[in-house]
């Protein structure tokens, strides 16, 4: 493996960091493990693999055709179709973009003190001037190299020395002790927060940034699952840490601050910090994977000219549409909108709308006339759909118990 | 005029292999999609390719009349993009392939590109932090 390729390891790092590991996964590990201590680990884990067979995919895609998702969808199953499943995913991209900002504006709060609706104008101005400024290569090293912070969930978990059996056991599916539909509207928050659209649509128009050919088969499937695993991991971190630290004290995290306090019985005095760096910088990452994500999405829908190496002079429409979102989505919060209310309504919403993006995403994977030999076999198609019908069974089911229910 | 048999190999779907793809210009630049195909009806031959049209009011058209109604009083509105309906001859197609339709066109030049000119010089060019720092870095 030569260096460029080795590198790339960077964009499946970034894509986890800011994908996989992000506001989401914080507030839905430390409510997870708090509430009902291992026992959700399996939904962590099913989400795990169908996001790693999911990504694997999305990038041979890209390697093999050239082309990324969406602007694959449009091209084969032609404008009408895609112009629903767009618009519903532009706006579920707006909340979860609104969460991550929520979510940087929150730990800078932790750190200064100062109130979080006063960060939400000053975040989206350097947010956007980063993306503004900044080449693809630059974003995915500096993002890959400042999110290995989040290990210290990891690091936690470690020294606490969580009961192994307990967590083992948590792996494999069990019905509830107590709550069940507190139980399994968790599990699919869960789902929700690991599988998030945007980070198909992202790591395909990420891979034709880094110009992948078929060389990079072999390649993208370590980088999917190194990735994505290591995201799994700082998730099965943040689970096990508030199983141990909050758990026993019940603590239920309805408030952000209340998760804060995780990291602080593994380090007495930095815990507080590291936890706010660790929240601010995976919400940075996956708030620059969102935008990017929204305006990939809408240029590739239109055929503009796009791309983030290319400065915005030559992508005027690519440029103001990430500019556009940004700022939208940072007047949810600074209109007070509270940042752990968004984020458990946009993880929630993002397993809802699973089936829009998977669905296409399958038969697209499928057409051999497009990918050769390289169109999916059927160990990816049945791992994949049975997954899927999991995920969305507990969805169907668990959403509306949970509405019901008032919680 | 070219024959689509010089551009590809195999049978030519036009709902499948033109239709939707990604338009660029002589110099690759993604200028837009193939919103509408135009056909040509002659007396005692096959109808034939005639023309690949762009923009907003062909795929409002696409998708609903009142649609189509809304998109062109919003162009007139907004009076940026002069020509609502870019149509281009299908000799100007350069290349046909998996992924994009070539034109012998500029993009720049193009009612394609009417929204992205005015946005870079009305709007882009009032932004101070315009200069991407080492462009494309890798």
């Amino acid at each position: 493996m030569n260096a460029k390729k080795a590198a790339t390891l960077a964009l499946g790092i970034l894509t986890s960091v800011g994908g996989f590991f992000d506001v989401g996964n914080i507030a839905t590990s430390a409510q997870a493990g708090a509430v009902f201590r291992y026992q959700l680990l399996w939904a962590l884990l099913l989400g795990t693999f169908l996001v790693i067979f999911l990504v694997e995919m999305s990038g041979r895609f890209a390697a093999v055709t050239r082309q990324a998702m969406p602007d694959a969808i449009r091209t084969h199953f032609g404008f009408t179709f895609w112009l629903v499943p767009f618009i519903v995913l532009t706006l579920v991209h707006f909340l979860v973009l609104g969460a991550e900002i929520g979510g940087i504006c929150f730990a800078l709060h932790l750190v200064s003190g100062l109130p979080v609706q006063l960060w939400a104008l000053p975040v989206a101005v350097l947010l956007w001037l980063f993306l503004w400024r900044s080449t693809f290569g630059a974003i995915e090293n500096s993002s890959s190299l400042l999110g290995l912070i989040t290990l210290a969930f990891v690091w936690a978990a470690w020294r606490h020395h969580g009961p192994a059996g307990q967590i083992l056991a948590g792996m494999l599916p069990s019905l509830p002790h107590q709550d069940p539909s507190r139980y399994w509207f968790m599990a699919v928050s869960l789902l929700g927060a690991v599988i998030s659209p945007y980070l198909f649509y992202f790591y395909s128009s990420g891979a034709v940034e880094d110009k992948w050919d078929d060389s990079y088969i072999a390649v993208n499937r370590g980088v999917s699952v190194i990735g994505m695993g290591f995201g799994s991991l700082i998730s099965l971190g943040a689970i096990v840490v508030a199983a141990v630290v909050l758990a026993p004290r019940g603590i239920q995290v309805d408030d952000y601050h209340q998760a804060a306090l995780m990291l602080t019985q593994a380090f007495p005095f930095w815990g507080f910090v590291l936890f706010a760096v660790s929240m601010g910088i995976a919400c940075v990452g996956a708030a620059v994977e969102v935008s990017l994500s929204m305006a990939y999405t809408t240029a590739q829908t239109f055929g503009w000219n796009w791309g983030e190496n290319l400065d915005p002079r030559e992508d005027a429409r690519f440029s103001l549409t990430y500019t556009i979102a940004i700022l939208a989505a940072a007047l949810l919060i600074l209109f007070g909108v509270d940042p752990l209310k968004l984020t458990l309504l946009s993880m929630a919403v993002n397993a809802a709308v699973l089936p829009f993006v998977a669905i296409p995403f399958l038969l697209l994977m499928n057409d051999r006339k497009a990918l050769g030999k390289h169109a999916n076999g059927w160990i990816s198609n049945t791992v994949t759909v049975v997954m899927l019908i999991l995920a969305l069974v507990l969805a169907v089911v668990s959403i509306p118990l949970m509405i019901v229910g008032g919680g | 005029m070219k024959a689509l048999k010089d551009l590809v190999d195999d049978d030519l779907e036009l709902a499948r292999d033109v239709l939707d793809k990604q338009v660029v210009d002589c110099e690759e630049t993604k200028m837009g999609r193939v919103d509408g195909l135009l056909l040509e009806l002659r007396d005692g031959k096959p109808p034939r390719v005639h023309s690949i049209e762009m923009g907003g009011v062909v795929l409002a058209r696409r998708v609903h009349p009142g649609l189509e109604r809304v998109v062109e009083w919003l162009r007139r509105r907004l009076n940026v993009r002069q020509t609502a309906v870019y149509s281009v001859p299908w000799s100007e197609v350069e290349e046909l392939n998996s992924y994009h339709v070539k034109l012998n066109a500029a993009a720049l030049d193009t009612p394609a590109f009417d929204w992205e000119r005015w946005l870079r010089d009305h709007v882009i060019a009032h932004i101070p932090a315009a200069a991407k720092g080492g462009a494309d870095s890798e």
